[in-house]
């Protein structure tokens, strides 16, 4: 099959830099973005190295402006627990972090380069979700954290950066695998500034992110069939979409893809929006399986919609309305390949930026491409194939003959089948005649016992032949069909692979009135606050009942600002019958359980006695 | 054998009636609560015989007064519910399913504070779960033939 006209490819013996700059993406930042991709060499010479040890320990090993990416990779043995990391921004004291928060509020006054987020995320989550949501960013106070000072600071450095040397680097890497052609662009920032420039879960010093593109081979021309891009919530195939996929993958000068890069997360998505990126939190095992039982209940018993509420919402910003750097762009790539054999991908194990001591590891830099954060190898660097679920696709070329061969394959063996059941099943009906002949003769006894097992164990195989028999006959039906459907140019469907699509808020959707529903999800846990203190200050006597109230007002309000009256007047309704039925049932079980006995009794005796007088 | 007639008319489905018959029945019990303290205080025979309030706080008649008053706001509001809900109208489904939301609260918290009414709140839990099922909700357009909420 020769590909589309406008289906670009490239030549199979091309060299590996031709290959990436044949097909690398166009990346659309959103406007307020501060870090862009940058080369590790410069962020390299400005950072110094340290060690971690158990004990708790920090020792420096290099000092900053001492440190080269030959440095980086010296042989330094370490003990069993140590984490080896990068420090891009030295500690502030309290006078260089003011000046550093000033600088940085002047550095973007003069760029111009703001973000507005518009309708936030706290108005996208119930009230529960605002109230974890709390908790989250209290959990701060014990965790490790970068801080906005450090941010800041980052921001600047990585200002002075780009100024000296307005240069935009892509890592790209070629593997060859099962008969694909794999293009890898690792793009490195000096800093994750998602929490503190854009509302997000987390910041750290340095961020690593991949794209993949899948090519196979057909008459000597290499064709892409496949893009893949790494992304908070989603793994394996749910990765990828296919080239073809035109509303969602699309293409600059039909051979580049547009990637829009999440605001300071650099998460990589497929079409412009703003997504909501959840965080679930970690409960324990009783308390899930609680849930998951009143979920059971709730859904399936009186039928209302699965909740999710202890979860936080967060919302990740790709509206590519700012910096767009690749092909047919005003900002264009620096390539430099990168392979095992790069010293400083291969042999530096460690993190690229400061290690925060945050045990959910939220606040800790990214190990390199080859690596996790634990020093193991990284999955989309060992196998780029089954990182986006493509370790079972065969290329395109290739599905037709392998289809072919499965077929002849189950041919062969139900041929095999076609023998062997009859010889079977006769072999079994001669010794159901031998048992028959040994019925009514008790000397045989022991004999007639064997018989009969070994005839049980026989006639399990012949069962489980004749089921083989008619499960390859639909495989077979399948195969054919599918094989005959490739051979006159069908073409599956090229969503059909994925189980979860991402996909962007449409903020027109959340809420009815905006800005009310903006500012009542910024004050609303406030007020909540209050309202409780004064409950205790005012009318401790009454707490619990006021304590209820409260919270359902508060409930009300939320639900008609989110245009979920009927839907919350109808749950909260639900859940305080079942909190009655409960007590009803504790105080009249006795006279309930006659009453059931008694209306099941008279019920049986109706059907019994229809049936007796016909 | 004769044929049965089809009548032209939507049927309302059993659902519906044990709803209406809950609120009747309702109706009755919030009706006696609304006169039950005035005839143990012999209102009717004596009139008003004390004051409401002492200073900011309710008097014992007071406060008797005052429950008569909502327990005849319930029953009043029941009786407009109940003349919606024959007649298949959305808003009375909201209005029934908050009356009974606000009617479950208060016996809740009559519960806690030792003074069950438990007709009252088993008629609650069956108009509750009769208003939840799917037929109901898609005659009073809640939800839709798909289940999914309007």
């Amino acid at each position: 099959m020769a590909p589309a006209s406008d289906q670009p490819t490239a030549p199979a013996p091309a060299s590996d830099l031709e290959l990436l700059r044949k097909f690398e993406p166009v990346v659309y930042f959103t406007k307020g973005e501060q870090f862009f991709p940058t080369g590790v060499e410069h962020y390299v010479s400005e950072c110094s190295l340290w060690e971690h040890h158990p004990n708790g320990r920090d020792e420096l090993l290099v000092r900053q402006g001492e440190l080269t990416l030959e440095k980086l990779v010296e042989s330094r043995p370490a003990e069993f627990g140590s984490v080896r990391y990068l420090r891009f921004i030295e500690p502030l004291n309290l006078a260089e972090s003011a000046q550093v928060l000033a600088d940085q509020l002047l550095l973007r006054q003069k760029l111009g380069n703001y973000f507005r987020a518009g309708i936030g995320r706290l108005a996208r989550g119930g009230i529960l979700p605002r109230l974890l949501d709390g908790l989250f960013s209290l959990s701060f106070l014990l965790r490790g954290k970068v801080s906005a000072a450090t941010a800041a600071a980052a921001e600047l450095d990585y200002h002075e950066i780009l100024t000296e040397n307005r240069q935009y680097t892509y890592y790209g890497r070629v593997v060859r695998q099962n008969g694909w052609t794999i293009l890898q662009y690792w793009f490195f920032f000096c800093f994750n500034s998602w929490r503190s420039g854009f509302h997000g879960v987390n910041d750290h010093e340095s961020d690593w992110e991949m794209v993949s593109i899948y090519l196979y081979d057909q008459g000597g021309e290499l064709i892409p069939e496949w893009t893949a891009f790494a992304s908070h919530d989603f793994k394996g195939d749910d990765l990828r979409r296919r080239w073809d996929d035109h509303p969602e993958l699309k293409k600059a000068e039909l051979s580049h893809p547009i990637i829009y890069s999440g605001a300071g997360s650099h998460a990589s998505y497929f079409r412009r929006g703003e997504y909501q990126a959840e965080v679930n939190l970690p409960l324990p095992g009783w308390f899930s399986g609680l849930i998951r039982t009143w979920n059971k209940l709730w859904t399936e018993t009186l039928g209302q919609p699965a909740v999710n509420s202890f979860r936080i919402p967060f919302v990740d910003f790709a509206r590519g309305d700012g910096l767009r750097i690749g092909p047919g762009e005003d900002q264009t790539w620096s390539p430099v390949l990168i392979d095992e054999s790069t010293e400083w991908v291969g042999q530096y194990r460690g993190l690229w930026g400061l290690y925060a001591r945050d045990p959910i590891s939220g606040e800790n830099a990214p190990a390199g491409p080859m690596y996790n954060r634990d020093g193991s190898s990284r999955g989309s660097w060992f196998d780029p194939l089954g990182f986006a679920g493509l370790d079972k696709v065969p290329p395109p070329p290739q599905m037709q003959q392998m289809l072919a061969d499965n077929c002849e394959k189950v041919s062969r063996r139900q041929a095999e089948l076609d023998k062997l059941i009859p010889e079977k099943a006769g072999d079994l009906q001669a010794k159901g005649a031998r048992l028959k002949g040994m019925e009514g003769n008790p000397h045989l006894a022991k004999l007639h016992g064997a018989l009969e097992k070994d005839i049980n164990m026989h006639s399990a195989e012949v069962r489980n032949l004749r089921r083989e028999v008619s499960e390859n006959a639909a495989l077979l039906q399948g195969l054919t069909r599918r094989l005959e459907r490739l051979k006159t140019g069908g073409q599956d469907d090229p969503r059909a692979h994925l189980r979860h699509l991402a996909e962007p808020d449409d903020p027109t959707r959340v809420l009815r009135f905006d800005r009310l529903a903006e500012t009542w999800a910024a004050i609303s846990l406030s007020l909540l606050m209050f309202a409780i203190a004064a409950l205790i200050f005012f009318a401790p006597e009454f707490i619990w009942a006021g304590l209820g109230i409260i919270l359902v007002l508060f409930v009300v309000a939320e639900s008609f600002l989110r245009g979920a009256f009927v839907q919350t007047v109808g749950r909260i309704t639900l859940i305080l019958a079942m909190i009655t039925t409960l007590i009803l049932f504790f105080h009249f079980w006795k006279w309930i359980s006659v009453g059931a006995l008694v209306a099941m009794g008279i019920s049986l005796m109706f059907q019994r006695l229809r049936e007796l007088t016909g | 054998m004769a044929k049965r007639k089809k009548s032209n008319k939507e049927k309302s489905p059993i659902p519906v009636t044990v709803i209406a018959v809950a609120i009747g029945v309702l109706f009755l019990i919030r009706l006696y609560q609304v006169f039950e303290p005035l005839i143990r205080n012999q209102v009717f025979l004596n009139g008003i015989t004390g004051p409401f309030f002492a200073g900011w706080k309710l008097t014992a008649l007071g406060s008797e007064f005052l429950s008569s008053a909502a327990y005849l706001v319930l029953s009043l509001a029941g009786i407009v519910v109940l003349i919606g809900f024959l007649r298949l109208r959305r808003w009375s489904w909201v209005l029934l399913m908050a009356w009974t939301g606000v009617s479950l609260s208060i016996s809740l918290v009559d519960y806690i504070y030792s003074r069950p009414n438990y007709a009252v709140m088993a008629s609650n839990v069956v108009i509750a779960f009769a208003l939840n099922i799917n037929e109901v909700q898609r005659i009073f357009g809640i939800r839709r033939d798909d289940g999914a909420s309007l």
